[in-house]
């Protein structure tokens, strides 16, 4: 009797240790398929198809809390829509740089800007933009107001933009600035003026 | 067990264990996440005479430990710091002495203002920061404080001085009958009703029993009460045989509990008998005499799971803001301004519920606080609000309840600007679109501290942040006069 609880508890155990690595192989596995995914995607951004042109990035600094005012070249998409995104691509791969001057979370993107009306702008951002962005009143600020201040100078009609992740409204980016809103360009170039 | 289980040899042995080796493993998982759930929610209430607070305990070889810093800085002014394996604090208590103590890590030998004393287990260091056995506190507070202090071990509760609200309960057997709970000064509890019962929870009050923890009542109303203090907390249970409400008199020392009444016969719209507990604010309160007055609302953003920014892997932004929110309340204090805490302790509130409280305590000036570990030195902000236009749809002043206080706002951003500016410490004076400063009716900035250097654990310094708060309380106290006095 005792030697055949012995074994059923050693059985137990095996069995309780087995589970558990299986547990830790389904968690590895979640996360290298959620890479595999983030890595699709971002292969997956529209290469410029266009000559190259010049391109007006708003280019937020942590440092001293400004944005920069700079000018690259890029193939820009034809479509409207897809020059919007591929424009704020080129302003998001200036912060995913290393080092960057104001660096934000790794496999950040925008997923799809969409035009509504004559003015306004929807950018749906990827959940990494958000999930991943530092945390703080001014970080925060910078990347929305960079986001707004670029769109509008690459493509005036843009006048008022409103950010989604993952296709989903948000409270804020992470954890304070409003994401519920829609932001004005107008109203943010005094921003650009203080911040510059 | 063979008499409630069939034989082994009646079905598989690998069947039954496996089954038996799921169970095991739930039970293990179970295990496991009751005792990370009871790891975070560890913490005990401290009641003093001028404000309760929250401190979170330490798990310390299955011993209670608790922060000297959480622990005292609301009492008092504190500096301490580590030096190698000594802990070294200095604490004045306001109106006292500076009394200074000494512990060594690993060690159970300390020092209290120059005696000897001995802690029931090893004082323990972890970066940088001391903790004593939870056991040691009330002596310790004792020897600190030189006011005697009591601790509950088991209920998570500690009172000093003379703050215990012993209650009384009495049943009033009059029509109709009613029970009445009495305090010796004004209490808020939450309330919560279901069927036959009503329950006052009491996290702030330091309301303790009389000596009875249960009571019946020879009522067929009212039959029972039952009092209970427990994880920091108070609760009073009152039961009876149909549904109960509450109502406050006396200015909040008075609960009145009765049943609800039946509704009127006729064909009135008929109203629910559940939920019908007003709010204390709503109870017939002698109304004190509208005085205007001057009072700063200083709200510490974030708090409870709501960590705001990881400044370090250890060190939380909600930590940081409320030790500076302690530092600018003092130093407002020192230039003759009261100042009011939105939270004093690690407890959660939404955006939303800081505007209603805020709101309703009709602050000369809101300030809120935030850190973060990007940039330099100190962010001032005002209120980003949307463009006119745009508040067409849906006008809704909550959204825009900021925009009267505008000029005022930025007067006071720009006078706290000015004082860091003097103070040599970099800032920038911003719009910003954070929430709830939309909401505020009443002039409301933010500021938002980032590392004074390279080193970030620096924005934590005691230098750095009482120069801050310095700045704050400065540059506020320059524009005082500026800002309406409100009546309350
Ligand atoms: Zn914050």
């Amino acid at each position: 009797m005792t030697r055949r609880i012995l074994v059923i508890f050693a059985m137990l155990a095996l069995i309780a240790v087995a589970l558990g690595f299986y547990a830790l192989h389904l968690k590895r596995k979640v996360a290298r398929d959620a890479q595999v995914a983030a890595e699709q995607q971002l292969a997956m951004a529209p290469p410029g198809n266009g000559p190259p042109e010049p391109v007006t990035l708003y280019v937020a600094n942590d440092s001293d809390g400004t944005l920069r005012k700079t000018q690259i070249t890029v193939s820009l998409p034809t479509e409207r829509s897809e020059r919007d995104r591929a424009v704020l691509g080129a302003l998001l791969a200036q912060y995913l740089k290393s080092p960057s001057s104001h660096p934000i979370g790794a496999g950040a993107d925008v997923r799809q800007v969409y035009l509504m009306g004559e003015d306004t702008a929807i950018v749906d951002t990827n959940a990494a933009f958000a999930d991943a962005h530092p945390s703080g009143v001014l970080a925060e600020e910078l990347t929305v107001a960079s986001i707004v201040v670029t769109l509008n100078a690459n493509d005036s009609k843009v006048g008022r933009v409103k950010i989604l992740v993952n296709g989903q409204e948000r409270d804020t980016l992470a954890g304070h600035a409003d994401l519920r809103r829609f932001y004005e360009a107008s109203n943010l170039g005094q921003v650009v003026k203080d911040m510059q | 067990m063979t008499s409630r289980f069939p034989p082994a040899d009646n079905r598989s042995p690998q069947w039954s264990a496996l089954i038996l080796a799921v169970a095991l493993f739930l039970a293990v998982l179970i295990a496991h996440y009751a005792t990370v759930h009871a790891q975070s929610s560890d913490q005990f209430t401290v009641y003093s005479p001028q404000t309760s607070y929250a401190v979170p305990l330490l798990d310390e070889k299955g011993q209670p430990y608790a922060g000297l810093v959480e622990l005292l800085e609301p009492l008092g002014s504190i500096d301490a710091k580590p030096d190698g394996k000594k802990y070294k604090l200095r604490f004045t208590p306001p109106g006292g002495h500076q009394a200074e103590a000494q512990f060594t890590d690993g060690k159970d030998k300390a020092k209290i203002r120059g005696d000897n004393y001995k802690l029931p287990a090893n004082f323990v260091l972890q970066n940088g920061r001391g903790y004593v056995p939870l056991s040691a506190v009330p002596e310790l507070l004792t020897k600190l404080l030189a006011t005697p202090v009591q601790l509950h071990p088991s209920a998570r509760r500690l009172f000093i001085g003379d703050v215990p609200m012993r209650f009384t309960l009495e049943l009033d057997k009059g029509n109709p009958p009613h029970l009445v709970a009495s305090f010796p000064s004004p209490v808020n509890p939450s309330i919560a009703t279901e069927p036959g019962r009503v329950r006052f929870t009491f996290r702030r009050e330091p309301v303790v029993s009389s000596g009875h923890d249960s009571f019946t009542f020879n009522d067929p109303v009212i039959t029972g009460a039952v009092f209970a203090e427990h994880d920091g907390l108070a609760e009073l249970d009152v039961m009876g045989t149909a549904s109960l409400m509450a109502n406050f008199a006396d200015g909040g020392r008075t609960i009145i509990v009765a049943a609800v009444p039946p509704p009127p016969a006729p064909a009135a719209p008929t109203p629910t008998p559940q939920a019908q507990v007003p709010p204390p604010a709503a109870a017939p309160q002698p109304k004190p005499p509208a005085v205007p007055r001057f009072l700063v609302l200083i709200d510490p953003a974030h708090g409870g799971a709501d960590i705001g920014a990881a400044i370090t892997p250890s060190l939380a932004e909600k930590d940081v803001v409320l030790a500076l929110a302690r530092r600018v309340q003092r130093e407002l204090a020192n230039r003759g301004i009261a100042a009011g805490m939105l939270r004093n302790s690690d407890v959660a509130i939404s955006l939303d519920q800081r505007a209603v409280s805020a709101n309703a305590a009709r602050p000369a000036l809101y300030v809120t606080l935030h850190a973060a570990n990007t940039g330099r030195g100190v962010h001032v902000f005002t209120s980003m609000l949307p463009a006119v236009n745009l508040s067409r749809e849906g006008f809704l002043p909550w959204d825009t309840a900021q925009a009267a206080f505008l000029d005022l706002s930025g007067s006071v951003a720009g006078s706290v600007a000015a004082e860091l500016e003097s103070r040599k410490l970099p800032n920038t004076t911003l719009v910003a679109p954070l929430r709830p400063m939309n909401n505020i009716a009443a002039p409301a900035i933010a500021v938002e501290i980032a590392p004074p250097d390279d080193n970030v654990e620096n924005i934590a310094g005691a230098e750095y942040q009482e120069q801050v708060a310095q700045a704050i309380a400065a540059g506020i106290a320059a524009v005082r006069s500026k800002l309406p006095e409100v009546r309350p």
